[in-house]
């Protein structure tokens, strides 16, 4: 901690992560009851995600500390912007067509923002990709990278022959970027086995 | 590929982090190249080599 931190924002990374999605559910569950309306939830919205870049703020500190370079403390800050706006705009995308008024360009354009924002991410690791130095730590990040990707990929091949032969229920498809990212953990786990070191990720 | 690095660092008393800096790289990659967990690409191969001021084939050597 330097002389000019205040130590109140000094806190672990788990502790702001809490705090995040503590409010975010929050949030969101006051917007899917009705309990508030569409303007309240975006205002009450800046709270998770101002925790949120607390807490990439937090893992860039505990990043720099670790001695990583350059290419992972700038995907620390993508990964927070556009994880940000995800936050935002799901919450946007709740309020404003829960009521099955709006047009089909605002409903299309809503719909679309958190994919976007959720692209953004799978940038950002691109770009790691291509600006990490460290090879080793580059290795790491491409091998958990293929083996979430190719958890996605089967993940989605194998449910979508399972629900046509209406076995499980119908998922939207977007379940299946939530399955790349458990793949990145199983990616880190496989990292970790064989060469010792979680990556980067 | 077996290497030196563990012993040839012990005698000039540098740690991995020492070393890592001196190669430009991280800690993890240091240690991961000690105990044969990764394979260096040439170009690291030659900075290591330049860093210890020995020709590669007496830092590394075939399995």
């Amino acid at each position: 901690m330097t002389a000019t931190e205040k130590p109140g924002f000094t806190r672990t990374v788990p502790f702001w992560a809490g705090l995040t999605f503590g409010t975010f559910g929050a949030v969101m569950g006051l917007a899917l009851t009705d309990a508030i309306n569409a303007t309240t939830t975006m205002i009450m919205m800046i709270v998770p995600a101002a925790l949120f870049f607390q807490t990439m703020r937090a893992a860039g500190r505990r990043a720099a500390c670790s001695g990583r370079g350059e290419a992972q403390r700038l995907y620390v800050k993508r990964v927070a912007i556009f994880a940000s706006l995800y936050l935002v705009v799901i919450a946007l995308q709740v309020s404003l067509l829960d009521d099955g008024e709006a047009s089909l360009a605002v409903r299309a354009g809503l719909s679309i923002m958190p994919g976007l924002a959720i692209c953004g991410v799978f940038w950002a690791i691109g770009r790691l990709i291509v600006e990490e130095k460290d090879e080793f730590i580059r290795t790491l990040i491409i091998r958990q990278t293929l083996i979430a990707t190719g958890f996605a990929l089967a993940s989605a091949t194998i449910w979508g022959f399972l629900e046509a032969g209406e076995v499980v229920p119908h998922i939207p498809a977007y379940w299946f970027a939530v399955a790349f990212f458990l793949g990145q953990f199983f990616g880190a786990i496989s990292n970790r086995i064989t060469h010792g070191s979680w990556g980067a990720l | 590929m077996k290497n030196r690095l563990k012993v040839l660092r012990a005698m000039r008393d540098w740690s991995q982090q020492d070393l890592a800096d001196r190669l430009e790289v991280s800690r993890q990659s240091v240690n991961a190249i000690e105990t044969g967990r990764y394979d260096p690409s040439l170009p690291l191969a030659f900075r290591i080599a330049d860093v210890f001021e020995m020709p590669i084939e007496e830092i590394f050597e075939r399995d």
